[in-house]
């Protein structure tokens, strides 16, 4: 197995993606029971899964996939019609075979998950709606895959030619040609034993040769039922050496015996009927599908991103030539410098597409999470989405499902109403659920939009003073969007309190940290009795940030953009102190200050006429940090600071600057707590 | 010579695996098409001396890319790949003109066995 691991990953992945054929598929069909393009769909991921599996060894998944590729073949032939308790099981059958594969992923087997029962129901399902022909064969099929060893081929014959046989043998005896017995063993572990034996007689026929009689006869060769061996009578030009080479030529055939026929002893004659081989008749697949090729290299998302740091380094050795150079004003390099920034800037704009992948890796398995949840839940939704194809970093969208899910769970538990109370408000009874995605200059902007009941100011109002994160006055100030900015806080998120505030709440700290964690915001619009609105806004690439440059002690700091709500110049005496903690008043606010020459310990600057301070917003309001200058703002390639410096905090990582400096960026969050 | 093969198939694992086992047999893959359509393109194209056809695959499968391939040059060599439970499919490419066939999960001497009797023949 050892060298199946190297597959290991493509195969997890390349499952993933008809996983998600099989969900999408399964969708169509269930809303148009008729469509045999779905059925042909999913029969063919089913079918590609299942010889992926066989090749890695894992028993369990290619028995589901051959038990379920089995039933879609009998929905395939028309032989059931579909029902959406049929599209059910389905869906059933799909989740352990995701589930199957999800513990591939983790722990590289098949872990505990018992399939068992699972496949028994689609045993079921396909015997109790036919009259059992495709399931001969699969029986038939699953015989074959545990090879047979008896029978080491004696020389004897079990074939007993029939009287009519024996009179063409006869015959063509007169007219010069050859009559053998053929006897064609074929190797133990043959898969497909019909295949190979019609290959033998196509190899026979080609030679311009006849099969007049054969043992077993032509419908149990063609049905498999045999063990390994066949007995042939064959009427032929050919020699008897030209004849074995022939067949023996062909791959799997283990032994093959040819005899006269007059040589063989005949003891006693059956008279068997004569049958003429039959071609099988099979169903052509149908396959249209649009013309769509990607034509893709998978790459490592690690070699990604050493390209991108490689080509971070690469802008900014270019800074420091051309800042370099221009303190020489040489004339002749000019318009090559201007070509290198030029080339490096396409470069980097490549290098960070490379990253990109689109939002509909995430968006895909939402139409069947909001199916299985609207049924749950007695709702009925339509999902509309949009904007898939919308690009984001890879690790960006990589960590985004998990907030959109508790999103998208929201919507559909607390937002969107029951048919019944729907229509009673006057709204149609099915519930309208977007999800679009869009880019926005240097952001993608995500957003959930339901019409459900929306958000209920004064619960929320209500629950904020109650746990005294807001006072009357100051609420009765906010407008509706800042107030429901609190179902974000840590407090807000546990249950009972969702039902409360018209269901809001479950896990939406948990979306705000994660977003924010990547550099991104949530903002919520809704109004009552409409619906809500949640928008997630994030930046395009996590590798490059714009960021605030600020000095302090003559060491570069760097504030990402994102995080900065103002700066200020004050003059020292504005910094007062209340209740031990240094704040300055902005616009009637009350904002604690820090010193960064404080927190970082370098030695104090007092006699200074006004300080910059650059305020931030966080999780706990807002900060003020009090910086010696102000540089500029600058976009900058992040790094990390290393597995020895990873444990200091303050800091999200370091930069390289154009003139070859470093600057420290600083984690907001860490250093106002 | 080294026997110019061309892989077919819409699973890039099967594809990755496959070449995996005909490199190592000493045989050159000259290239991979992942459904008929560009199968028969790159047939064209490259002029390989084997073809390893997966039967099943979108837009065009392994079959009608057979007969597709053989309209082209009469003599191409195909071998089909094919998984359990396709007995009809099978003898339809050989009908078709595939030379051998291949059962999935491959076995490497199945692969190379097949390769080399085509080869000859």
């Amino acid at each position: 197995m050892s060298e199946m691991d190297a597959y290991l990953s493509v195969f997890i992945e390349e499952s993933r993606e008809h996983l998600q054929e099989l969900n999408d598929a399964l969708l169509n069909l269930e809303r148009n029971p008729e469509d045999i393009e779905s059925i042909n769909e999913i029969f063919r991921a089913l079918h590609t899964l299942k010889g992926m599996a066989g090749t890695m060894g894992f028993e369990r998944l290619t028995k589901l996939c051959h038990r379920m590729e089995a039933f879609l073949d009998i929905l395939r032939k028309g032989e059931i019609k579909v029902t959406p308790e049929i599209v059910d099981r389905i869906f059933y059958g799909v989740d352990f075979i995701s589930q199957l594969i999800e513990s591939i992923a983790s722990s590289g087997s098949e872990g505990e998950i018992d399939v068992e029962d699972v496949v028994k129901t689609f045993e079921d399902l396909s015997k109790e709606e036919t009259t059992g022909e495709s399931i001969a064969e699969e029986e038939q099929q699953a015989e074959a895959e545990t090879p047979n060893e008896e029978e080491p081929g004696e020389e004897v014959a079990v074939l007993r030619p029939t009287p009519e046989v024996l009179d063409v043998a006869k015959k063509a005896t007169d007219q010069g040609f050859n009559v053998f017995y053929v006897k064609v063993e074929l190797a133990a572990d043959t898969a497909l034993k019909f295949p190979r034996m019609y290959m033998v007689f196509k190899s026979i026929e080609n030679n311009g040769g006849e099969i007049i009689q054969t043992e077993p006869d032509v419908q149990a060769i063609e049905e498999e039922k045999f063990d390994r061996t066949v007995e042939l009578i064959v009427v032929t030009k050919q020699n008897k050496e030209s004849l074995q080479e022939s067949i023996s030529n062909i791959s799997e055939i283990e032994r093959v015996v040819v005899k006269d026929l007059k040589d063989l002893s005949l003891s006693e004659k059956t008279a068997k009927k004569h049958e003429k081989s039959k071609k099988a008749k099979t169903d052509t697949e149908t396959k249209e599908r649009a013309p769509t090729l990607s034509r893709t290299v998978r790459v490592d998302i690690e070699k990604l991103d050493t390209l991108m740091n490689l080509m971070g380094e690469l802008v900014i050795a270019r800074s420091r030539i051309v800042e370099t150079l221009k303190r020489y004003k040489v004339k002749e390099v000019d318009e090559s410098l201007a070509q290198l920034s030029r080339t490096t800037l396409d470069l980097q704009n490549v290098v960070m597409k490379i990253r990109m992948i689109p939002v509909a890796f995430v968006f895909n398995r939402f139409p069947r999470m909001v199916r299985d949840l609207s049924k749950e839940l007695g709702k009925r939704v339509n999902l509309i989405i949009s904007g898939q194809e919308t690009e984001l970093d890879r690790t960006v969208v990589d960590q985004i499902g998990e907030p959109l899910v508790h999103l998208i769970r929201n919507a559909i538990d607390h937002g969107i109403e029951t048919p019944e109370e729907r229509i009673a408000r006057g709204k149609p009874a099915e519930g309208r659920l977007e999800l679009t995605a869009r880019q926005e200059g240097n952001s993608v902007i995500i957003e959930v939009v339901d019409d459900g009941r929306g958000f209920d100011r004064n619960a929320i109002q209500r629950k904020a003073i109650e746990r005294g994160l807001l006072d009357e006055q100051t609420a009765s100030m906010m407008n509706d969007d800042e107030i429901f900015q609190f179902v974000f806080h840590p407090g807000f998120s546990t249950k009972e309190d969702a039902t409360e505030i018209s269901g809001r709440g479950v896990g939406m700290d948990v979306v705000k940290t994660t977003i924010e964690s990547l550099n991104g915001r949530v903002a919520i619009h809704s109004e009552p009795g409409k619906g809500t609105r949640v928008s997630v806004i994030l930046p395009l690439t996590l590798a490059i940030i714009q960021v605030l440059l600020v000095r302090v002690a003559g060491n570069i700091y760097a504030f990402p953009i994102v995080s900065i709500d103002s700066v200020m110049k004050i003059s020292p005496q504005d910094i007062q102190e209340i209740q031990d903690r240094e704040v300055v008043v902005s616009r009637g606010e009350i904002i604690p200050v820090h010193f960064l020459r404080r927190i970082f310990k370098f030695q104090e600057d007092g006699n200074r006429e006004a300080v910059n301070v650059v305020v931030v917003k966080t999780r706990e309001g807002k900060r003020g940090f009090v910086v010696d200058d102000l540089i500029g703002q600058e976009d900058i390639v992040i790094k990390s600071l290393g597995k020895l410096l990873s444990n200091i905090p303050y800091f999200g990582g370091g930069a390289i600057l154009g003139d070859g400096s470093i600057a420290l960026i600083v984690d907001v969050a860490r250093l106002a707590s | 010579m080294s026997l110019k093969v061309l892989i077919v198939d819409d699973a890039a694992f099967m594809r990755m695996l496959l070449k995996d086992i005909i490199t190592k047999a000493g045989y050159e893959v000259v290239g991979e098409a992942s459904n008929g359509v560009e199968a028969v393109q790159k047939y064209k194209e490259l002029k390989p001396d084997v073809v390893t056809m997966d039967i099943t695959m979108p837009e065009m499968d392994g079959i009608q890319a057979i007969k597709e391939i053989k309209k082209i040059d009469p003599d191409a060599k195909v071998i089909v790949c094919s998984a359990m439970g396709q007995q009809a499919m099978v003898v339809e490419a050989i009908q078709a003109g595939a030379k051998d066939f291949i059962v999935k999960p491959f076995q490497h001497s199945r692969v190379v066995e097949a390769l080399a009797k085509v080869a000859k023949g």
